[in-house]
């Protein structure tokens, strides 16, 4: 039996969590949800995700409060992050590789499908 | 290999910097309605949704925009403050209140949130232009949206303030605490510079700095009150002595 993967979308906006679990689905995944850092951890702890989707500003502590968090985990450490941003000119890939952050989508330009072909790819 | 504190020092003093200009600040924020709104319509254009589900996505795709058009109104109704002469009149805050509360409620009910005013019998009125309070209330709704949890309502209120001189307008929402660095960089700088309120990134200074503008001119002032589960953004605005005529 084929293994369903997990996916967690960390997104404050939840209309776009929304539809970036929709279009997740429908490719076959399971989603969960988290609104904020805080959130994420709990989730996080309680079932472990195969793939986070990383929304980069949040309410309450930000985005790389969790990298850090997960980071310091040798158990967490691991799993790959997508970030999904607004602020993706300004980063650069070098600098967020060692907080696990494996793609880096682009709100403004990507296509729905797009957090498909990214999560496929991490998984592989 | 691990990211250092620093190395995340250098990454979110780019990213989440303080001190953007303001332009960069206002392109940020109408950024995320119009990603939103095209991702939306993108799904719309490619997918088998059903019918109930193209009716939601529709809706979120009218209000999203909405709301980002009432940004781009505020942007340039601030940029011609100075050169224009706005009427100030007795106003009723309590009606007002109703007002934007009307005009939210789409909105906050398809984000499965509340919005209500909170009732007051004595009779106040301010002196303020009716266009220019309604905007700073609606800028202090559309913020407190994204920072409430759905089961405590966002309540806006009108109370007299400083001894009847000046009626208080508040929105006051359930959302994260705010760190005590990140409220008294708040504080400095409410209503006076477009700053990123790194807890509330939805926050980021545009709206609260339009709206300390808005009450600059009618000689009033913004402000906040931090509580344990949220934040109350307010307005004081000069009471009208009008009633204690009659």
């Amino acid at each position: 039996m084929t293994k369903v993967h997990s996916i967690l979308i960390v997104e404050d906006d939840d209309w776009l969590a929304e539809q970036h679990g929709r279009t997740l689905r429908a490719a076959g995944y399971s989603v969960d949800f988290a609104p904020h850092a805080l959130a994420a951890m709990d989730s996080v702890d309680s079932r472990q995700p195969d793939v986070i989707v990383l929304d980069l500003l949040l309410a309450g502590p930000n985005a790389f409060t969790l990298l850090h968090e997960l980071q310091s985990h040798t158990d967490l450490a691991g799993i790959p992050v997508i970030l999904c941003t607004n602020s993706a000119d300004q980063i650069a890939s070098e600098d967020i590789e060692a907080y696990g952050v494996r793609q880096v989508l682009d709100k403004a330009t990507m296509h729905p499908d797009d957090v498909v072909a990214a999560v496929r790819k991490v998984l592989l | 290999m691990k990211g250092s504190e620093g190395q995340s020092d250098n990454i979110q003093g780019g990213l989440l910097s303080g001190d953007l200009p303001f332009l960069v600040t206002a392109a940020h924020e109408l950024k995320s309605p119009l990603s939103l709104v095209r991702q939306l319509a993108l799904s719309l254009e490619a997918s088998t949704v059903d019918s109930a589900e193209r009716d939601r996505m529709l809706r979120q795709i009218i209000l999203t925009s909405e709301r980002a058009l009432r940004l781009t109104t505020d942007l340039s109704r601030s940029s011609r403050l100075e050169d224009s002469i706005f009427d100030l009149e007795p106003i009723n805050p309590q009606q007002l209140c109703e007002e934007v509360a009307h005009e939210l409620t789409p909105l906050y009910a398809a984000r499965g949130r509340q919005i209500q005013v909170a009732s007051h019998h004595r009779s106040m009125l301010v002196v303020a232009n009716h266009d220019l309070l309604r905007r700073i209330m609606l800028n202090f709704g559309d913020n407190a949206l994204h920072y409430t949890d759905s089961s405590a309502p966002v309540q806006l209120r009108a109370r007299v303030h400083d001894k009847g001189r000046r009626i208080r307008l508040g929105v006051r929402d359930y959302g994260p605490a705010v760190p005590t660095d990140t409220w008294q960089r708040l504080q400095d700088s409410l209503g006076t510079n477009t700053q990123v309120l790194h807890s509330r990134p939805q926050s980021s200074g545009l709206g609260l700095y339009v709206a300390g503008q808005f009450a600059s001119a009618m000689q009033g002032e913004i402000g906040a009150t931090r509580h344990r589960d949220g934040v109350t953004f307010f307005v004081d605005i000069d009471a009208s002595t009008q009633l204690s005529l009659l």
